[in-house]
């Protein structure tokens, strides 16, 4: 049996490595892939910690948020189809017209 | 028996070819069709294997199943009924996969085509063994979503696009009511156990679901003042789910539209196989259906009138695909109503309804492929441009007669002697003529014996215009490849004869099937009562169906070919009942434009109207104070992303060292 707190590092490397990403890319599909990473690490806590506390809630929670995850990729690529579409990049930096 | 331990391989092989094509297919010959075809060719030779098993001993069901998770499974049953429908799939999949690699040859996106259609199949055979009715819903969608994918299959094209969108959103209303179905029929099961599950059941099984029956038409609740039986608006939304997915009226709609995919498309899921689950959905569940008050009698008129629904809007369209389009909802209407005639004849009507299932099966797949074969020689889908084309296709021309003479029914009544397609749809019009005279309800049988003219007529329309006469434009057509015409003959051979040899097994067949369970008892539970003496019908009444058949034939051939009647004096914009069918009865006008254009959007330009009034002064006022506010409070606002997450992190940091602290300190 792996022990727990492996689990737990493997998360926060994931962890680290979206947040990494997310602060230093500016190529929003790349950024939404950061934000992915981060999303499933805290997954693979949930799903850690129920497996080892035998408490299913843990489980059907991670699948709500693969669900949400899901929509939320799926919004995400849609703005940024769009985007492309008007200005032909997907640098978040440039996109700042929303800012006052 | 071995064979019967690879039965779960049948839907596994086509799924695995769907994965390898997809990967693989562009380092491929002809882009990656060899895999599919293996597959499927093993899975049809286990499906005929255990079919010929069963054949020999019905009793021996194949059942098989593994625990999913809860108190649901994941499982196989090959009963007769499942096993005649995964031979028909996986044989017409076969042919119509041999056909394509002719067909699809000068497309690019061969290992997407061939990928999708693989994946199309796998869903549809694990539809058809499903032994449980949530792992049905499960390939139910899948199969709607490989519909999408390939209606769509050239979406460059606007056209394709929003018909892959539309078939996708119509079908949708269906598959909702299934599930509410789904969830309703569970549970009313669990409140029937009053909560105490038994230890190593599946609730969701058939045969589970089946011990309910008499538990389920017990429970009533009252709607619109009407007391009303579980178990029937359970079946009715089962019927809903079958509504959409067999284009039944009125949500039919999306079918015709369906034709912008590759025509083998057409062939393989919107004519033979996929738009036959919804009435392989009630065949499945039909005890539930049998014992539920009322249920028959709507699936029966909703046929019937499907059926000349779309066969009087056949008669006009010009174009090739879309002909043939209307003819399928027309026939699916008939199998629908010979479902329905369960409410007089009980168990036998699945077999009646399954036999004209398979028929269809082969002479539509076959109708399509020889347009298929047309379109891909000339290049045009418009019947008035064509012309003379069974000069330069004689073997297409031969198997397209062939088909068209099963479709609209040639045969000899009171004998075995006829195509196919008369063998099945001649006892269906039989027992709505009982189903007359048991219940004096004639409008499905009048309306089942006008469509069957019509039938005769549109089809020979197409048959005269597009094969018979003098070219009306220029095309340089040519008899196709030997790998389209070969699956083309095979088809036609079963188009003739497959009705003629089968039909007496066949229905003593598929009768094993429900065997096990009390039908007579069932049908007393919904109130029907199931009439013993049938086969003495009037002589007119059993020669009515050729002698239409014919009349429809000598009509089409006096105007499409010796033209005695002036169309084009007809064919106007003049005349109100061809412009009614032309549009269609203006269904798109009916649905876009008055319901969602009208009543929504005008409605919520009403709304907000009033709203304004009301609210304006309010809204006014807190804009000006939150206006001022923001000015100030703006400058926090970057615009740029990283930012934000990094007053996030340093905001969670500190967040941190906050509880850290005050967790020391106290």
């Amino acid at each position: 049996m792996i022990p727990l707190n492996w689990y737990l590092a493997l998360s926060a490397i994931v962890f680290s490595i979206g947040l990494y990403g997310l602060m230093t890319h500016k190529n929003g599909i790349r950024m939404l892939m950061c934000v992915e990473l981060m999303l499933n690490s805290a997954n693979i806590n949930l799903v850690a910690f129920s497996s080892y506390n035998d408490d299913m809630t843990g489980q059907v929670f991670a699948l709500f948020s693969i669900a949400l995850a899901a929509a939320e990729a799926a919004i995400g690529f849609a703005i940024l189809m769009s985007i492309y579409r008007m200005r032909d990049m997907i640098d978040v930096d440039k996109l700042n017209i929303l800012r006052w | 028996m071995a064979m019967e331990n690879l039965a779960f391989l049948i839907p596994l092989l086509p799924a695995l070819a769907f994965v390898l094509t997809f990967f693989l297919g562009k380092k491929l010959p002809s882009g990656g069709a060899i895999i599919p075809i293996i597959a499927i060719a093993i899975s049809c030779v286990i499906s005929l294997s255990i079919t010929a098993g069963l054949l020999a001993n019905p009793e021996h069901v194949v059942t098989q199943s593994v625990h999913w998770f809860a108190i649901l499974n994941l499982g196989i049953l090959i009963d007769p009924l499942a096993a005649v429908m995964l031979s028909m799939v996986s044989f017409v999949s076969l042919l119509i996969h041999i056909y394509a690699v002719g067909y699809m040859s000068h497309d690019p996106a061969k290992p997407r085509y061939f990928a999708e259609t693989a994946l199309f199949t796998a869903a549809m055979l694990g539809l058809i063994l499903s032994d449980n009715i949530l792992q049905l819903f499960v390939c139910w969608e899948l199969v709607g979503l490989s519909s999408y994918l390939l209606i769509g299959f050239w979406f460059h094209k606007p056209g394709a696009a929003s018909a892959a969108k539309k078939a996708f959103l119509t079908t949708r209303i269906g598959d909702v009511m299934f599930l509410a179905g789904i969830v309703l029929l569970f549970a009313d099961i669990f409140a029937i156990l009053e909560g105490k599950l038994p230890e190593g059941v599946y609730l969701l099984q058939f045969e589970e679901i089946f011990k309910f029956i008499p538990d389920l038409v017990a429970i009533n609740s009252t709607i619109l003042g009407m007391e009303v039986s579980h178990l029937t608006i359970v079946t009715l939304l089962f019927f809903g789910g079958a509504v959409g997915k067999s284009g039944q009226f009125p949500l039919h709609v999306w079918l015709p539209d369906a034709m912008e995919g590759p025509t083998t498309v057409s062939a393989l899921i919107h004519a033979a196989t996929m738009v036959t689950a919804g009435v392989y959905l009630v065949a499945r569940t039909f005890p539930m259906f049998l014992a539920a008050p009322g249920t028959l009698m709507v699936v029966a008129m909703l046929g019937a009138f499907t059926a000349l629904f779309a066969a009087t809007m056949g008669i006009v369209m010009n174009d090739l695909k879309r002909v043939l389009a209307f003819s399928t909802i027309s026939q699916l209407g008939y199998m629908v109503l010979g479902l329905g005639l369960g409410a007089v004849i009980g168990a036998e009507a699945v077999g009646v309804s399954m036999f004209h299932l398979i028929n269809h099966a082969f002479f539509k797949a076959l109708l399509f492929l020889c347009a298929g074969s047309v379109i891909h020689a000339v290049g045009t889908h418009d019947m008035r441009q064509l012309g003379g084309v069974g000069k330069v296709m004689p073997i297409t021309f031969a198997t397209m007669t062939a088909a068209a003479l099963a479709l609209a029914g040639f045969g000899i009544p009171g004998t075995s002697i006829g195509f196919s397609g008369f063998l099945s749809k001649d006892p269906i019009i039989e027992y709505a003529y009982l189903f007359a005279t048991e219940t004096g309800n004639w409008m499905p049988y009048l309306f089942a014996i006008t469509a069957a003219f019509l039938t005769s007529l549109y089809i020979f329309r197409l048959i005269f215009m597009t094969f018979t006469g003098k070219p009306r434009s220029d095309y340089g057509g040519h008899e196709s490849p030997s790998s389209m015409t070969i699956p083309l003959a095979t088809l036609g051979v079963f188009a003739v004869i497959f009705g003629a040899l089968t039909r007496g097994t066949f229905m003593e067949f598929i009768k094993s099937n429900f065997e096990h369970l009390d039908m007579n008892a069932l049908a007393e539970l919904g109130g029907y009562h199931i009439s013993a003496h049938h086969g003495a019908e009037p002589i007119l009444i059993l020669w009515m169906p050729l002698i239409v058949a014919v009349a429809g034939l000598v009509i089409a051939y006096l105007i499409y070919n010796k033209r005695v009647i002036d169309m084009s004096r007809i064919v106007s914009s003049e005349n109100p009942v061809y412009k009614l069918l032309y549009n269609r009865y203006y269904q798109h006008q009916i649905f876009v434009e008055i319901f969602s254009v009208k009543i929504i959007y005008e409605g919520l330009a009403l709304a907000s109207f009033y709203s304004d009034k009301m609210l304006d002064w309010l809204v006014n006022g807190t804009s000006t104070f939150l206006i001022e506010a923001g000015d100030s409070l703006r400058k926090f606002q970057t615009g740029v992303i990283q930012d934000y997450a990094a007053a996030v992190v340093a905001g969670v940091g500190l967040l941190v060292i906050l509880v850290k602290l005050i967790m020391e300190v106290f």
